[in-house]
């Protein structure tokens, strides 16, 4: 270089420049570059224009910084579904209901590449929501928006609540024109987890898609400290714990009872049903003073181990007779005691004739060993009863059905019970609808997709 | 997650409903006694039913 040339100097290091509220002087920070539209100041509550260098005011709000205070605190980032946020903007909203208000909170959230993203939280129930990238498609319904439902990318999304909101509190930076008082249509279809919502702000119509998150998945994501505020009530997109479409529980059932049939006829096909002892017997009671007691011929059971049904038909009228049974294995010394009553009743009232009793009796013994057996019976009757004859039969291997009642009821009361607590858990989530459980024809029918 | 949960509960159900009624289970309820003496084959008297007793109905309506 000639000495005559002035030296170069090294070029300007590019600086941001320093935003300041224009009411208040607090310093502003803009997360989200050129694509916010308003700032909210966070020390004097003004909203500004992002837009304009020196952040002209567009509207002031008053309220108690305490009486709102998002959980997730702005600039706070985290990995949300795979994909890293910054919270850059919190609004409260609320909506009026038959008097009583309903506030919510909605958190924007921010990344350079993916755009944004919004979180709202009620009552403890969260959703990851996005704008939909395509419009539903409105279905039945007396008006747009109002009763019907929604289709979005072939997935029904029946109307939950159409309802007029209002936010009341603003704070960060948004990509549009936010104000305090802004009153927006919400129309809510729902699809758990899903939940697909359209928002009517004037003529421009927004809508978003939104997923059912728990909060401690919101706490993990973000890493805030403690816990994530208890969820209360049923939301309109919570996924319900019966994560089972009862009509499957109800093929299931109806499946297993027809198996249950099967295996009754089957077995009740297989059983031997083999008469091994047929006798009849004179009570006389006489003769019941010296030794009642006396044994039967011996049969043999063979085979695998089975049951045993001893029958006993007694004529009896107005009496009854007790038998004492003891089936005595002869080999083994093995016994098998039981006592059966047979009495049977009846007459005439001021209701008409009655019965009560029956002639006949029937019990089964379980799980018998084949071997040589022989019946001890020693039998008691009315003492107004001089004599009776009495039959008794031993029949081998013998179907009880009883068992499958046992197994019917079984397999009914789960799904009965998982079907009453889809109800319940659907009737409390629609009767903050805008179509209360009493209007609600299919309400177990679409329940969540098995998971 | 239910629907597996009874899946797998309806297959033990009726396994055990088979099971029951191959083994020839029973709903009555019986006393089961050991070594009951040979001789009551012989002597009937010799043997007592726990059943001896029982308080009968003799009532009707």
């Amino acid at each position: 270089m000639s000495a005559g040339t002035p030296p170069l100097s090294t070029p300007p290091k590019p600086q941001a420049k320093a935003l300041n509220c224009p009411k208040c002087g607090a310093a502003i920070t803009l997360r989200c570059f050129g694509q916010a539209e308003t700032v909210v100041c966070g020390s004097c509550r003004c909203i500004l224009d992002a837009k304009d260098p020196n952040l002209a005011i567009l509207q002031q709000f008053e309220i108690k910084t305490s009486d709102v205070k998002p959980f997730i605190p702005l600039g706070t980032r985290g990995k949300l579904r795979g994909t890293d946020y910054e919270v850059i903007g919190f609004q409260r909203r609320h909506i009026t209901v038959e008097g009583v208000t309903y506030s919510w909170h909605e958190y924007l959230l921010f990344n350079p590449y993916k755009g944004f993203r919004y979180l709202s939280q009620y009552n403890g129930h969260w959703n990851d929501i996005s704008i939909c990238k395509q419009l539903p498609m409105l279905e039945g319904g007396f008006f747009v928006g109002i009763g019907g439902s929604a289709n979005y990318l072939g997935e029904v999304y029946r109307h939950f609540q159409t309802s007029d909101a209002n936010t009341d509190f603003v704070l960060g930076e948004f990509p549009w024109q936010v104000r305090v008082g802004e009153h927006a249509v919400v129309t809510d279809y729902v699809h758990p987890p899903r939940v697909l919502s359209s928002e009517k702000l004037d003529k421009e119509v927004t809508w978003s898609i939104g997923e059912y998150m728990y909060g401690r998945e919101i706490w993990d994501s973000f890493k805030l400290p403690g816990s994530p505020p208890e969820a209360i009530g049923v939301y309109e997109n919570q996924p319900s714990p019966v994560t089972t479409n009862v009509t499957s529980i109800w093929l299931a059932f109806a499946a297993f009872a027809i198996f249950l049939l099967a295996l009754m006829a089957g077995f009740d096909m297989r059983a031997k049903k083999e008469p091994v002892l047929h006798e009849t017997y004179l009570y006389n009671r006489t003769d019941a003073k010296s030794e009642p007691s006396f044994v039967s011929d011996v049969f043999e059971l063979t085979g695998r181990t089975s049951n045993v049904e001893v029958k006993t038909y007694a004529p009896v009228g107005n009496h009854w007779i007790y038998l004492n049974y003891a089936l005595i294995n002869q080999d083994s010394g093995q016994a098998w005691d039981f006592g059966r009553e047979v009495s049977y009743y009846y007459g005439y009232d001021s209701d008409g004739s009655w019965t009560e009793g029956k002639q006949h009796d029937s019990v089964v013994v379980p799980s018998i060993p084949p071997g040589h057996y022989y019946l001890r019976i020693e039998p008691e009757a009315d003492p107004s009863l001089p004599s009776i004859a009495y039959t008794v039969d031993v029949i081998h291997d013998v179907p009880v059905f009883g068992i499958y009642a046992i197994a019917f009821v079984a397999l009914l009361v789960p799904a009965l019970l998982i079907s009453l607590r889809a109800y319940t858990f659907e009737r409390s989530r629609w009767s903050e609808s805008d179509h209360p459980p009493v209007q609600l024809s299919r309400m177990t029918g679409n329940s969540e997709d098995d998971s | 997650m239910f629907r597996k949960i009874y899946l797998l509960f309806g297959f033990f159900t009726l396994g055990t409903a088979a099971f029951a009624q191959y083994r020839g289970w029973s709903l009555d309820t019986v006393n089961q006694l050991k070594n009951v003496p040979k001789s009551v084959r012989d002597n009937p008297g010799s043997y007592r039913s726990v059943y001896v007793g029982y308080h009968h109905y003799t009532g009707g309506k």
